[in-house]
């Protein structure tokens, strides 16, 4: 269960300051499929970013599942982060070096298994985004959508409390975006993983069980 | 710790793997040249110290001088202190001799310089002058009225290319006139002239002992007499030993006699040594950080996204010191393979310094002295690009 209090967010100082959340307060219940959604600047990645625990707010709290995270130093929200949390961004974000199944079990090897436990979870994540073909290709000799599902197997490979999704489809064709989709609602349903993603795609609202609208910082009753 | 360790590795490792190729082998490059600078410097100074020392013992001093005692101008009764030092164990040589000034004058050039009176016999056991005749012969024990020259005192024809004032490029054969200490002047045929490669032998000239006692009138003295022992060393041993036998004068090691001439010529190498390695490491210092620099910042974003996934910063920083670490480890390796190379040339050209010929010595210590240098300044080359790097916070690192 996620709950955000009164969230805002204010960036720069004095004059040329901008609010980017303001008051913001909402309740995210577990094995929900949320879609934040709005215009570019209506602050909807910003607020993902302080449920994903990659910005603190100005002022307001965050709970996860009882913790309030606002409490939490930057050794803590890592862990944090590492253990309860999987990001998925919207330029794949994966590590060019390493191999589809490296970055995938990168996450794993931080939390200490063995190269054999981080195999095993390994092929059944990439078996799951259907990449098991893939794991020993590097990040340039694979497609958008190829990386995306790469990426969204390295937010799954901890198994997260919450998968935080930031535009992961604004790259991509509509076939491969229709597979991403496709993926977390497989993901949703069959495993009950929470899922918080932000777009914009009118589209994409089908998917979702509960969309947040966002503008001017705010959420928008509809 | 080791999870992260781990971690850190494998990162650090497929970095190297699969990244840039062309940097990676520059900055090891770059490194083991540094590397070598660090030894070869050194060594060549090391080298000229040793071969100072080694002509002091050869030309100059043996490896003991004995001197008259205070406010004495001679060593009296030569020849009883002679046996009684070549019976010493140990001693493999004894020369004694007398040495002084005198003016040299030939066709108009008047040269002041060392003059050695000697017992040629003795003079072999001790120093290696009498080996090292180029034209001409050496003294015999039965010579009167013959001089060796060095050859800076026989000078050259052109005047521009002596080193200290000559005779003029005097020849054997030829005649030079000695004005001695008491102001007689002799004329001696010139025997034969040395090139040792030690400017104090190749600036001065040799008569017979026997001679020069003929001309100043004493019998059976000496102003110094010069020791050989077996080992080079184990001087001051030798010289309780010489004590302990009853030697009652003046009892001095090359390295004291030499000490002010090399000390100098040490300082002045290490005060540029010291520089050079300064320079060294901190062209060692700029390039890793720089290398390591440039190639944070251009992961600046992939740091943000390692760290928005829950990678702590201390693993990100720590894969950077392994890659520093890498390299200095090939860099220190491929840096000793070009200092063998450079020795293997030296052994075959040497360097050819005024003393002759240089063999750098390179001393173990000095090596565990510069990988430990190079491995600090790589750690810190590594750890602070990686530490600046990492400090920013994730979404401005992401955003690049």
């Amino acid at each position: 269960m996620i709950i955000g209090r009164d969230l805002k967010r204010i960036y720069g100082k004095g004059p040329v300051q901008v609010l980017a959340l303001n008051c913001v307060s909402l309740e995210i219940k577990k094995g929900e499929f949320v879609g934040i959604m709005g215009a570019s600047g209506s602050g909807k990645s910003t607020l993902l970013h302080m449920l994903g625990l990659l910005d603190r707010p100005t002022s307001g709290s965050i709970s996860i599942d009882g913790i309030d995270v606002g409490t939490l130093n930057e050794r803590e929200r890592t862990l944090f982060r590492l253990r309860r949390l999987g990001y998925v961004f919207q330029d794949y974000a994966l590590v060019p070096e390493l191999n589809a199944r490296e970055n995938v079990y990168l996450p794993s090897m931080v939390r200490g298994m063995t190269p054999n436990e981080c195999t095993m979870v390994c092929s059944e994540i990439l078996d799951l985004v259907g990449l098991k073909g893939r794991s020993h290709h590097l990040p340039g000799e694979m497609s958008g959508g190829e990386q995306q599902r790469v990426a969204i197997a390295r937010a799954l490979v901890n198994k997260p409390t919450i998968l935080l999704a930031d535009e992961p489809c604004a790259n991509l064709d509509s076939q491969n975006s229709r597979i991403i989709l496709d993926l977390f609602k497989k993901l949703n349903g069959d495993l009950r993983q929470t899922i918080i993603m932000v777009s914009h795609e009118e589209w994409h609202k089908t998917y979702f069980d509960r969309i947040i609208y966002m503008k001017d910082g705010l959420v928008e009753k509809k | 710790m080791f999870e992260e360790s781990k971690v850190a590795f494998f990162l650090a490792k497929r970095s190297i793997v699969r990244g840039n190729k062309g940097t990676l082998y520059l900055t090891i490059l770059i490194l083991g040249m540094v590397f070598v600078n660090l030894i070869f410097l050194p060594s060549i100074i090391t080298g000229v110290a040793v071969l100072f020392n080694q002509q002091s013992i050869d030309y100059s001093y043996g490896n003991l001088v004995i001197e008259p005692s205070k406010n004495q101008i001679y060593i009296n009764n030569v020849s009883e202190l002679q046996k009684k030092v070549e019976h010493i164990p140990g001693v493999t040589g004894v020369s004694p001799r007398y040495s002084t000034g005198a003016t040299f004058t030939h066709k108009g050039n008047v040269v002041t310089a060392t003059l050695a009176a000697i017992n040629p016999d003795d003079e072999k056991t001790v120093l290696k002058t009498p080996s090292k005749v180029i034209t001409g012969n050496f003294l015999s024990s039965g010579d009167t009225d013959q001089v060796v020259l060095g050859y800076q005192l026989a000078g050259n024809m052109n005047e521009k290319l002596d080193v200290i004032p000559s005779l003029g490029g005097v020849s054997v054969g030829q005649t030079v006139d000695i004005t001695f200490s008491n102001g007689v002047t002799r004329p001696y045929r010139i025997k034969g002239i040395i090139n040792s490669g030690s400017y104090s032998a190749d600036g001065s000239a040799f008569i017979t002992k026997k001679e020069y006692e003929s001309v100043i009138g004493i019998n059976d003295k000496a102003n110094e007499i010069l020791v050989r022992t077996e080992a080079t060393g184990n001087e001051n041993s030798m010289r309780n030993t010489l004590i302990s036998f009853g030697v009652q004068e003046k009892i001095w090691t090359w390295e004291e006699k030499s000490a002010n001439f090399l000390n100098q010529i040490i300082g002045s190498f290490n005060i540029i040594n010291l520089i050079g390695t300064i320079v060294s490491l901190v062209i060692a210092i700029v390039v890793i950080f720089i290398v390591i620099f440039i190639n944070t910042v251009y992961r600046r974003k992939q740091i943000g996204i390692l760290k928005a996934i829950g990678i702590d910063r201390s693993i990100i920083i720590k894969s950077y010191i392994f890659q520093a670490l890498f390299i200095f480890a090939i860099g220190t390796v491929v840096g000793g393979i070009f200092l063998l190379l450079i020795l293997q040339l030296l052994a075959v050209s040497p360097i050819v310094f005024p003393g002759g010929p240089v063999a750098p010595v390179v001393d173990p210590m000095l090596i565990v002295r510069s990988i430990i240098s190079l491995l600090i300044v790589s750690i810190i080359a590594g750890y602070v690009p990686a530490w600046i790097t990492t400090k920013e916070d994730i979404l401005s690192a992401i955003r690049g």
